[in-house]
């Protein structure tokens, strides 16, 4: 690799290597911090984030592809990567008040998601098998240290155990898949293996292959038949991490399919009767499943694999409308689901755990805007208009229809009738019940503009939905 | 057009919602949204005063790109046929507020802002050309509504706010499905003045007629899929009876005449003879279920489907005199089954119950009441002179031209709605004073009467010289026919 080629790669992966950097910087740091300074470290990694945003942009305005081409920095990464800053920035925001009553604002926690962060970013930029595996781990490790943050807790500890195994697993089957393909191709590098391939391209072990990778993917979105782990996981972490890994994680995991799926090899595997199956099977079960939730991280674990459900029919749909449409529903996504976990998140204080929905009765009562902000984020997570969640589902449908899969589409819009159920379950807890106690919301100014933040992209995004459109629909062709 | 005067009708209740949020005094809320939506309806005057009834096009057009990517547009205009339903929406919108004014004692501010939210939310499903736009007033609706009945409603309220949310909503998305393959078969645009311009071929028609099927017949209702509206009367709030009875019910119907009829002519006309036969079955079905009612809400909730097939026979007869005759009548049905349902407000507000076995002689304690009661229900079974009287004429003859055994079936349930609504007037207003008995009876205030009076002139008139009303959609009518007989084939 020549001084210039070294350069090249080093400019392409800079918000990566200052996210890194800055990660290590403050582990040094929080060993100095004392204790009641927290609130710089939150700062600090805010600081982290926004500098390397800064980066994204600045270097957005043409591909660079780096490292012999295991990675690229190209509009599609830039689309994802300012989608994971801008969960990032708002669980830092959140992590605040949250952190000090649970009693886990240490800096490592800071540091974790950070070093989660950047693997987010790898994977979105990841064009080689490995590379992608290399961002997945570093995403995960991070998140099974984090999931079990609440050290004192058995449900923590239960879910970081759980999630380390059968994370361990599909790992394990996803570098099996990748195995397979290095052996039958003799490249691990996405755009290389589709001109490898000479003789059929529905050799039995090339199928094996992609489907072993695919169900690796799969369980990291939290997808059925690989879903068993999503609401434990989210029910046991800390509130603060389940909104993290419901939006971040989630989305890189998408991004990685996105890239996978996109290559001729395996869009000519007949894959997506799979992944339609599998869309439609994750959104029954989320769905369904949710109906009867009375926790309120578990209802929204199952309503998380919902929408996976519904994201990947728009992976299903494919073409350029099918992966502009994941991309945005991702997007909206992010805001509404951090919307309702910041609420969540808010209500954990003093004695009230602010898991039970039945708890919530009576909450419009006494505190009429933030009852008001809840009904907005429902209603955009089932998908009524005019917010945002309608245009993300009416989006993905748009593509489903494009391409002929009427029936496909038919079955969505069915399945997230069932889902609007349990969502306006919620609302009417809130509206229509008397209170039975006396509310009181840890509601910092940190939340406060959370809340503020994601409730202008819940309704903005909803009435204006061109200019997110526009963006999506670019990143989408790569380019 | 220099005055975006559809867009001002469309968002003045939805600024004077947001306003309304920041107010903390409960009368001041009410006299503003009095004032926000007598604003609407003087606006709405104006439009009316400016259209043009010699025409058909659309009128007081605006067209802004919304959603250039996908071809959405932010387009509204008026034809005569939603000019009319226009000016009903905001006729109630006031009488709504006064409805409410001492019905309503908690969280008035709440109640308000959703009623305005609500009334800009029909005025623009009314309003709006294209596909996408009446796509998100429409299913936007179940936000307000929802919350209306759910926090308002009476006892049984969760459960008929979540069935009402539920039923539209399934119905709504199949629609969603039929819009987006309308907009791929339609050349990739939602402008409804493009699509209906289009020839789709008969096997797409027919797939598409069955998915907005579902969502109208859902919102009309048609039977069997009516069940949702009995719970959801009885339960609502007045002011949610009267939207819900005098406009929701309605846009079903309109959805009929705006999509079904002119974008799908041959698959309305090929399955003119189903839908003759629904209407038929809920104008018979309705009328029988209104007769064994003890609820004076639910007796006029039933009465609705009942006339609400009236309305769908007469489109789907497809000649001039049923079509005009059913539009008219859905004008008809807003204002009369509005005020029988304001009236069953006016009076549960007083004795707190809604059974007709609790009432009797009702005349003697308030005689004014009963009058206007009685002018309701007469209105109601289609008594000459009053409004319906037109209207069920003009769909009879057409239905009669139309299938005879249907016609039949039409008049049975005239004959129907007679005995019930007469043996509900009977039992509430004549015969010994139960009631009054126990209770001191007030007649009705001027605020009452200033809610209740309009709703009676427009019962008058419409019967006694109701070319007015029908000069307006006539133009319209006309084309539609053409669209659906030049295309369709004539039936």
């Amino acid at each position: 690799m020549t001084a210039a080629a070294l350069f090249q790669s080093i400019l392409a992966s800079l918000p990566e290597i200052v996210v890194v950097t800055g990660a290590c910087i403050l582990l040094i740091l929080g060993q100095l911090v004392r204790k009641g300074q927290q609130h710089f470290l939150v700062w600090a990694s805010v600081a982290v984030v926004l500098i390397a945003a800064l980066g994204t942009l600045m270097l957005a305005g043409e591909v660079r592809p780096a490292y012999s081409g295991m990675f690229v920095a190209d509009r599609f990464a830039v689309f994802f990567k300012v989608v994971f800053y801008l969960v990032t920035v708002l669980t830092f925001l959140l992590s605040r008040k949250y952190a000090e009553i649970e009693g886990i604002g240490s800096s490592e926690y800071f540091v974790l998601l950070l070093l989660a962060l950047s693997g987010m970013m790898i994977m979105a930029s990841a064009t080689d098998l490995l590379s992608i595996y290399v961002g997945l781990e570093l995403t995960v490790l991070c998140t099974y240290v984090l999931t079990g943050f609440l050290r004192q807790q058995q449900r923590s500890n239960e879910a970081a155990l759980k999630y380390v195994i059968l994370g361990g697993v599909s790992t394990g089957i996803f570098l099996y898949g990748v195995s397979l393909i290095y052996g039958l191709t003799g490249t691990t590098q996405l755009d290389r293996m589709a001109a490898a391939v000479t003789g059929d391209q529905l050799d039995p072990g090339l199928l094996l292959a992609v489907v072993f990778i695919v169900a690796g993917l799969v369980f990291k979105v939290g997808a059925v038949p690989f879903h068993m782990w999503v609401p434990d996981v989210y029910e046991g972490a800390p509130t603060t991490i389940t909104a993290f890994m419901s939006v971040g994680p989630k989305a890189a995991g998408f991004a990685v399919i996105l890239r996978v799926f996109l290559n001729p090899l395996v869009a000519a595997s007949n894959v997506w009767i799979i992944v339609a199956v599998i869309a439609a099977v994750t959104m029954a079960l989320g769905s369904f499943v949710a109906l009867v939730q009375d926790n309120f991280k578990r209802l929204l674990a199952y309503s998380s694999i919902a929408h996976a459900g519904f994201a990947m029919f728009g992976v299903a749909a494919g073409g350029a409308d099918g992966v502009a449409s994941v991309m945005l529903y991702l997007l909206i996504y992010a805001f509404m689901n951090l919307g309702i976990f910041g609420i969540v998140i808010m209500m954990r204080n003093g004695d009230f755990s602010g898991e039970v929905i039945e708890h919530y009765a009576g909450f419009a009562k006494s505190h009429r805007g933030l009852a008001l902000l809840m009904l907005l984020y429902l209603f955009s997570l089932a998908g009524i208009p005019p917010t945002a969640g309608f245009f993300a589902k009416f989006y993905v449908l748009v593509a489903l229809v494009e391409r002929g899969f009427v029936m496909l589409a038919v079955i969505a819009v069915l399945l997230s009738a069932v889902a609007a159920y349990f969502y306006i379950r919620i609302v009417m807890v809130i509206y229509m019940r008397e209170p039975e106690g006396a509310f009181d919301p840890a509601l910092t100014p940190a939340v406060r503009a959370t809340l503020a933040f994601t409730a202008a992209g819940t309704i903005g995004i909803g009435l204006f939905p061109a200019w997110f459109l526009r963006l999506a629909q670019h990143a989408a062709i790569g380019g | 057009m220099a005055v975006p005067l559809l867009s001002l009708i469309v968002f003045t209740p939805a600024v004077g919602a947001a306003a309304l949020m920041f107010i903390r005094n409960d009368d001041v809320v009410r006299w503003m949204a009095l004032a926000v939506t007598i604003l609407d309806f003087a606006l709405c005057i104006a439009m009316l005063g400016g259209f043009d009834t010699s025409t058909h096009e659309m009128q007081f057009t605006e067209t802004h790109p919304w959603v250039p990517a996908l071809g959405i547009t932010y387009a509204l205009g008026v034809d005569g046929i939603s000019a009319l339903f226009v000016f009903l929406t905001a006729l109630l919108g006031w009488i709504c507020v006064l409805a409410s004014w001492v019905a309503i004692d908690r969280k008035v501010k709440e109640f308000m802002v959703s009623l305005l939210a609500m009334q800009a939310l029909m005025l623009g499903v009314f309003c709006a050309l294209d596909l996408f736009l009446f796509y998100v007033f429409w299913e936007a609706m179940l936000i307000p509504m929802y919350v209306i009945i759910g926090v308002w409603g009476g006892d049984g309220r969760v459960y008929a706010a979540f069935k009402f949310f539920l039923y539209t909503l399934a119905g709504s998305l199949m629609f969603l499905i039929g819009v987006i393959v309308l907009y791929f078969h339609g050349g990739e645009t939602f402008d409804i003045r493009t699509l209906m311009a289009q020839h789709l071929p008969f096997q797409v028609q027919s797939w598409l007629f069955f998915a907005f099927l579902i969502a109208f017949a859902v919102k009309v209702p048609m039977v069997p899929v009516h069940t949702w509206l009995p719970d959801a009367h009885v339960q609502a709030p007045t002011a949610g009876s009267i939207i819900l009875a005098a406009v929701l019910l309605k846009m079903g119907a309109y959805g009929f005449l705006r999509f079904s009829l002119p974008m799908l002519p041959e698959a309305t006309v090929h399955y003119s003879t189903l839908m003759l036969v629904l209407s038929a079955v809920a104008i018979v079905y309705g009328g029988l279920l209104a007769l064994a009612q003890d609820d004076l809400k639910k007796l006029v909730a039933y009465s609705s489907i009942s006339h609400m097939g009236l309305v769908t026979l007469g489109i789907f007869t497809l000649n001039l005199r049923g079509l005009e005759g059913g539009i008219l009548q859905m004008f008809n049905h807003g204002v009369t089954t509005g005020a029988l349902f304001l009236s069953v407000g006016l009076i549960y507000e007083r004795t707190h119950t809604r059974s007709i076995a609790d009432y009797g002689g009702l005349m003697k304690a308030a005689p004014v009441y009963t009058a206007f009661l009685a002018l309701f229900a007469l209105s109601s079974m289609a008594l000459p002179g009053t409004n319906s009287f037109v209207g069920e004429l003009l769909v009879l003859s057409g239905a009669f031209a139309a299938n005879l055994a249907v016609g039949a079936a039409a008049v049975l349930g005239a004959l129907l709605g007679a005995a019930y609504l007469l043996g509900m007037y009977r039992k509430v207003a004549l015969g010994p004073a139960s009631i009054g008995m126990r209770f001191k009876i007030r007649d009705v205030n001027a605020r009452e009467m200033a809610a209740i009076l309009p709703l009676a002139v427009f019962v008058l008139w419409i019967g006694l010289y109701p070319k007015p009303f029908l000069e307006i959609i006539d133009a319209s009518v006309k084309h539609l026919l053409t669209q659906v007989q030049g295309k369709g084939g004539a039936q």
